[in-house]
Formats: structure tokens, C-alpha cells, sequence
């Protein structure tokens, strides 16, 4: 695919080791197993992309600038094994979780992962648009293939939120709520939604795609306008901008190292981080779901993470779509 | 240790008696619990409060006559007929479909299914109401199966 140009990011952004910062032709040559010709061809792709490569015919090539956001730019320096492993980049798509979907339906394995720098139809919950201007966010979908069936599917959705948090948290100061049952929301205003979508048969799921759009530089002035008052960006709370590249590199870590425990231990582990990102226990909630609205206190979630709403008699509903307001 | 390992080893524990196990080597400590991936261990009704409860579903008087295939639905959650509010159902009484069709959107938990027809055929009824909550093995459309 671009492997050879990931190497080679990876290598010029390592540096030769020495003082001098760059690499010589020859040692890329013998690294990747190519000939001369072929790395001038690798670096004028790379540059084409918006590398900044400079090149010296004495000393070498050397590569200049921050890291830029692209697929080579995430996979050259990705820590996991399994997520990001294909990396599916676009300038500007309709939906990562329609391309995700795509991929999956035709074969591509676990852990291929799209992400966009735009979206122009940008998915939110049954009917919503996700917003999704260029240059700012992560709108990203990754493809997970648990050996479940479809009820345990939902589990995911708890885990993608664990991931979530636990990545929005490792940026900025303060730590992440999640709103029932994945919002993650900073200062009770969300900073990142997540949407998943199954394609099972009646007793085994083929594969369950986790769409994830993060806020993390943009700012308030760029959302429409119910959506600006409830809605912040990493760069808002952290108060600098964040680095798109290396912030979604710890997404995906941390979405590998929750599905790893997910696979080892079950549910109760990712439950169990899910709560303590969730503070509305205790507290008046409104649950509005398709045409009817339930408010009450919430009563925490039961072992299958439904949300547990005491109403005004008294009663303990148990809610499994819908969408929890403070009341 | 990879996913893809973690993924092989817990398959071929399903295979064996053992329920639980604990292996170190040079990748790091690695414990399995069997039936870690189902949360789920019976499918739950949803709990609706009386005052809410709508008159919606009429059970099928009987067992619909043998060419007719009921598709189920493979989760508990939200019935949806179409992708989105302004959007056209997926299908309609008397719609033909194709096996693979989708046919409705179930809904649990900001999980989306889309539900698929293992048949080819024409709808011939549509048990639930948009938006109704429906459980594990409830049956969602009858389908006069083509030859």
C-alpha cells in the first residue's frame, strides 16, 4: 500500500542518530530494500502529500516541520498492533462510517480504520448530523470483528466511550464525564460523540463499525447554533491547540488496549471504567426517546449498562435507547 | 500479545472444558475468562411503566401459513423503518425484497443493526410500529417467500 512511505517518515523522523539530521540516500536504499530511484520516486509521493522533505545531494534527505495529518503521517508512528493497521485516509469524505461499512462489507480486517479531515454528511443518532468542518477535528470509524453475538454487541458502545475519555483525558486538564451512554463531555459540554453501526446475522456478528468524531481544535463560532452553547473542543478546555496526529494515535491506543481487555475479561472491567466517568447517579434526568419522554432520578445502570431512571411513583424504568438530559 | 492472538486463544478455549486461564511468556501475562463476551446472558423485556404501555403489537393469531418466513429481531431495542426521520422506510407492505435486503434499523444503546432478509420474497406484514421497542426474538415482518 504506502508502506514504504511510512517507512520512511518513520525513519527520517527518527533521524540518523547523529548530530547531522539527515539520512543519506544510500542507507534508505538498504533499509527498505529498494533501489535509489525508487526512494526519489517514495520521497516525491510523500512530498506531493505535503511533506516537507528537504534534500541535499552531499548529505541527504531530511525531513522538516510538525507532524502533518495524514494516513502515512498517523500509521509512521502508531503503538498498536491491530487498530490502525490500515489506515484509510481522505481530505474530505461523506461519512467514515459509509466508507468503514464499505470496507468491511468487501473483507477489510479488524482494526482498519478511516478518518477524514472533513465529512460532508457526517453522522449523529437516528436523523443527526454530526458536524464535521475541515482542518480542526477527528472524524474517524473503526472496524472491530468481536466473536459475539449480536446482543452483547452493545458492550461496544461502552467500551468506545471507556476509550474515548480515557484518550480526551490524556490531553486535556480535568477529567472527561460521559453522558449515557457515549458522550464525552468536558465540563458537562461535549467534546466527542460516537455512533456505532452492526452488520450481524441473527446469532453472530459479521462486524460492528465504531464511528468516533472528536472536537479537538475547533472553535465554539464554528458550530451552528443550537449545537454551539453545548458543545467545546479540546483546544477550548486545554486552552492551546492539540495535535491531531498524536491525539489520534492515543485514540487508537487506548481503543486497543480497552478491546484487549474487552476480549480477556468481558464487560464487567469496561463497565466498570465506564462508571467512573459517570456522575449523573443520583441526579434529575430526562430521557426522551422516539415519541415519549421519561424524567426522574437517575439510578445508575444495570449490569448490561441500561440506564436506570426512578420516576415520580417511584418505579425503576430501565432504558435502552434514548437520550439522558439533566433533568 | 496481538488481538488477533487473544481472538485464537479464547476460540480455541471454547472448545474445552476450561473456563478460565492464565498463561505468561514473554509477550507479558495473559488471563481469559470464558463467556467474557456476552453481557447478556438472557434476553430482558424493557420495563415500560403502565402509564406508558401503548396497545401496539397484535400477536399473530397463528402460525402464518408455510411459504411465509417471519424475520425476527436479533436484539432487544428501538424498531426503526427507515435511516433517518425525513427519510422513505426501507420497505413497505407488499415491497418485493432480495435475501441480504435491509429491511429496518434496530437500535440499542447508540448501536445501530441494520436487520437484513435471509429471504427473497414480498412483505406481507409489518408487526411493530416505528419507534416501539421490540425484544430478542420478537418477530418484525412476515415474508412470502418467492419460489
Amino acid at each position: 500500500m504506502q508502506e514504504k512511505e511510512v517507512e520512511i517518515v518513520r525513519i527520517l523522523r527518527a533521524g540518523p542518530g547523529n548530530e547531522k539530521k539527515y539520512v543519506s540516500g544510500q542507507a534508505l536504499s538498504s533499509r527498505l530494500g529498494v533501489s535509489r530511484t525508487a526512494v526519489w520516486k517514495h520521497i516525491s509521493n510523500l512530498r506531493k502529500m505535503g511533506f516537507l522533505i528537504e534534500a541535499s545531494p552531499s548529505k541527504g534527505y531530511s525531513l522538516k516541520g510538525e507532524a502533518s495529518f495524514n494516513g502515512v503521517e498517523i500509521r509512521s508512528a502508531l503503538t498498536t498492533g491491530t487498530i490502525g493497521k490500515k489506515v484509510f485516509f481522505y481530505p474530505s469524505i461523506d461519512s467514515t462510517n459509509i466508507k468503514a461499512f464499505e470496507l468491511a462489507r468487501s473483507g477489510e480486517p479488524e482494526g482498519t480504520v478511516v478518518i477524514a479531515d472533513a465529512q460532508s454528511n457526517g453522522k449523529g443518532r437516528i436523523g443527526r448530523r454530526w458536524e464535521s468542518p475541515p482542518g480542526v477535528n477527528v472524524y474517524t470509524s473503526i472496524i472491530l470483528r468481536p466473536d459475539c453475538p449480536p446482543q452483547a454487541a452493545q458492550n461496544l458502545t461502552f467500551l468506545s466511550a471507556v476509550a474515548v475519555a480515557e484518550a480526551v483525558g490524556a490531553v486535556c486538564p480535568g477529567r472527561p464525564t460521559v453522558k449515557w451512554p457515549n458522550d464525552i463531555l468536558i465540563d458537562s459540554r461535549k467534546v466527542a460523540g460516537i455512533l456505532l453501526e452492526m452488520d450481524s446475522e441473527a446469532d453472530r456478528v459479521h462486524f460492528v463499525i465504531a464511528g468516533i468524531g472528536v472536537n479537538v481544535n475547533m472553535k465554539a463560532m464554528m458550530l451552528p447554533d443550537p449545537v454551539r452553547s453545548i458543545a467545546t473542543s479540546l483546544a477550548e478546555k486545554s486552552g492551546h491547540e492539540v495535535d491531531r496526529t498524536h491525539f489520534v494515535r492515543t485514540l487508537y491506543a487506548s481503543v486497543e488496549k480497552w478491546y484487549k481487555i474487552y476480549l480477556m475479561e468481558g464487560f464487567g472491567p469496561i463497565l466498570s471504567a465506564w462508571k467512573g466517568y459517570f456522575d449523573a447517579e443520583g441526579k434529575p434526568v430526562k430521557v426522551i426517546s422516539f415519541n415519549r419522554s421519561i424524567s426522574g432520578i437517575c439510578a445508575g445502570v444495570d449490569e448490561s449498562g441500561a440506564l436506570l431512571v426512578r420516576d415520580p411513583a417511584g418505579a425503576v424504568v430501565r432504558i435502552i435507547s434514548g437520550d439522558a438530559e439533566r433533568g | 500479545m496481538d488481538i488477533k492472538d487473544i481472538k485464537a486463544i479464547y476460540k480455541f478455549l471454547k472448545e474445552t472444558d476450561i473456563v478460565e486461564l492464565e498463561l505468561e511468556g514473554e509477550g507479558g501475562k495473559l488471563r481469559l475468562k470464558r463467556g467474557g463476551l456476552v453481557a447478556v446472558e438472557e434476553p430482558r423485556p424493557v420495563a415500560v411503566p403502565a402509564s406508558q404501555k401503548e396497545v401496539k403489537k397484535e400477536e399473530p393469531a397463528a402460525a402464518p401459513a408455510g411459504n411465509v418466513k417471519i424475520v425476527t429481531s436479533p436484539m432487544v431495542g428501538t424498531f426503526y423503518r427507515s435511516p433517518s426521520p425525513e427519510a422513505p422506510p426501507f420497505v413497505e407492505m407488499g415491497s418485493i425484497v432480495k435475501s441480504g435486503q435491509t429491511l429496518c434499523i434496530i437500535e440499542a444503546m447508540k448501536l445501530m443493526n441494520e436487520v437484513e432478509s435471509e429471504f427473497g420474497g414480498k412483505i406481507v406484514s409489518i408487526l411493530v410500529e416505528n419507534g416501539q421497542p421490540v425484544e430478542y426474538g420478537e418477530p418484525l415482518f412476515h415474508i412470502e417467500a418467492s419460489k
